[in-house]
């Protein structure tokens, strides 16, 4: 039986993996994608202070250093249900099944759909597939592109697709119906926009971020949205413009775009074709929590998190005696706070063992003050109300504890 | 009229599940099994969200804590073998 065994080679993965090994606990870190790092080896974006983030680089300091403290990493692992057995947890993977005593699942994020006519065309893609065949599969995916949905990831994505030379037509908003919703709707849009200027060079953004407390400033410019679109990096960003179908006959050959109002409502005959071969779509991110829900943790529904997130502490503890959780299964977050998470959920582990350890107690209280720095400092969050999100689970967590004490 | 497919691995359009909403007022998992909506080969990992959606808008209720669609194993596509306790090598 294993001391830990962590379930997800990402940022708060191997961060948690390299405080568990410091403490030196026996340590079994598990991903279904081949290669260690998750979402992070898709990375590539310039921070406000100049410098670049390559998630390539991040993710091989990562391993180098876990595997300094002789870490077991095991890719191509892929978990497909977990019990709870006396003592610990059984985990059952397509290699077998691993026993251990605490478990953490750090298993990140999964994409929202945001269903189009057409999506389902060879050549369409979420937004993050479309990464993950750039920056790290190096595979090109399509001659010229369009972006449905307009948001912090697709942003930042986009961008990263410039970067390595692939043609992006624009951005422009999925048509509005009962999935898409908010997605569809430019004030909403518009909302969240406020919260990615800083990172576009485009003074009509940056004058709507120095006023993104203002509604009113919101709303007229969703109303005198310029007709060619925002340009941010030269491509421009429609937010009064939807993509309202995608066609082909047996793969991606154009989109139908047409006008809507500042609500979304279509503007009848504005339609224009665009032809493109391939599209990303972008519906957001939501905290993958599948493991957890299997060996009953209990959840909670926090909007500004990004759904169904396991209830936990602050020291990354669930309700369930031994079962752990970092990163982005915690709430949509940055991976610079997934991996400070992560080595707080190690601390934490570390912490059953050495139950009166002094320095232990004080590297578990700075990390826990290092996770909201770097969440106050992160150049891009993805929800305004990430603390109060956090504080709703801190008060489930508590709520729960005292239901069952 | 809305033909966008929501469930890719049974083909189950949007309209499809607006409509079953509508006319048995259902809960997520009646919806699911009335329009088989997420029970494909890829156990609902693509439209669990849109069928969420679906449902609270035909519903209007709020999202509660629980989810709304069981989870269940495998969560994962698994092979008989893996399952029988063969591992694959």
């Amino acid at each position: 039986m294993r001391d830990i065994v962590i379930i997800g080679a990402g940022p708060a993965g191997l961060s948690a993996a390299i405080a568990c090994r410091e403490w030196d606990l026996d340590t079994l870190v598990i991903d279904e994608f081949p290669k260690p790092g998750g979402r992070l080896v898709g990375q590539l974006h310039q921070e406000p202070d100049g410098e670049w983030w390559n998630g390539i680089k991040e993710t091989q300091k990562l391993v180098d250093k876990a595997e300094a403290f002789n870490t077991e990493i095991k890719c191509g692992v892929s978990v497909h249900h977990i019990e709870k057995v006396d003592n610990g947890f059984a985990v059952h993977t397509n290699q077998g099944v691993i026993d251990t005593e605490n478990l953490l699942v750090a298993s990140g994020a999964a994409e929202s759909p945001a269903p189009l006519p057409g999506w389902t065309l060879p050549g369409v893609m979420s937004i993050g597939a479309a990464q993950v065949m750039t920056n790290v599969h190096r595979v090109r995916v399509g001659n010229k592109g369009i972006v449905a949905g307009v948001n912090v990831l697709s942003a930042a994505i986009a961008r990263e697709l410039q970067l390595a030379g692939v043609e992006l037509h624009s951005m422009a908003l999925p048509a509005v119906n009962t999935v898409t919703k908010d997605a569809g709707n430019p004030k909403k849009v518009m909302d969240g926009l406020v919260r990615i200027a800083h990172l576009a060079p485009s003074a009509f953004l940056r004058f709507g971020s120095k006023f993104a407390k203002a509604a009113w400033i919101r709303n007229l410019a969703v109303n005198f949205y310029p007709k060619g679109g925002v340009k941010m990096w030269g491509m421009p960003i429609h937010i009064r413009k939807a993509i309202v179908s995608i066609n082909g006959t047996t793969q991606v050959e154009s989109v139908t775009v047409c006008k809507v109002t500042a609500d979304g409502e279509p503007v009848a005959g504005s339609e224009e074709t665009i032809e493109v071969d391939f599209v990303c779509i972008a519906g957001g991110l939501y905290p993958l929590a599948e493991l957890a829900a299997v060996i009953d943790c209990p959840f909670q529904y926090v909007e500004e998190l990004g759904g169904h997130v396991p209830v936990h502490n602050q020291q990354m503890e669930t309700p369930v005696e031994g079962l752990y959780v970092a990163g982005n299964i915690t709430g949509i977050e940055s991976s610079k706070v997934a991996g400070a998470q992560g080595t707080l959920a190690g601390l934490s582990i570390a912490k059953k063992n050495e139950k009166s350890n002094a320095e232990l107690d004080i590297k578990i209280a700075e990390a826990m003050k290092q996770v909201k720095t770097i969440r106050e400092t992160a150049s891009i969050q993805f929800h305004p109300g990430i603390n109060a999100g956090r504080k709703k689970v801190e008060k489930a967590y508590q709520a729960y504890e005292q239901a069952n004490a | 009229m809305d033909h966008t497919i929501i469930c890719r691995c049974e083909e189950v359009t949007l309209e499809d599940i607006n409509n079953t909403a509508e006319k048995y007022g259902c809960s997520a998992r009646e919806l699911k099994l009335r329009t088989r909506a997420g029970m494909g080969y890829c156990g609902g990992r693509t439209c669990r969200p849109a069928v969420d959606a679906v449902v609270q808008e035909a519903t209007g209720e709020e999202p509660g804590n629980n989810l709304p669609l069981k989870v269940q194993p495998p969560v994962r596509p698994t092979s008989l073998a893996t399952l029988g306790g063969q591992h694959q090598s």
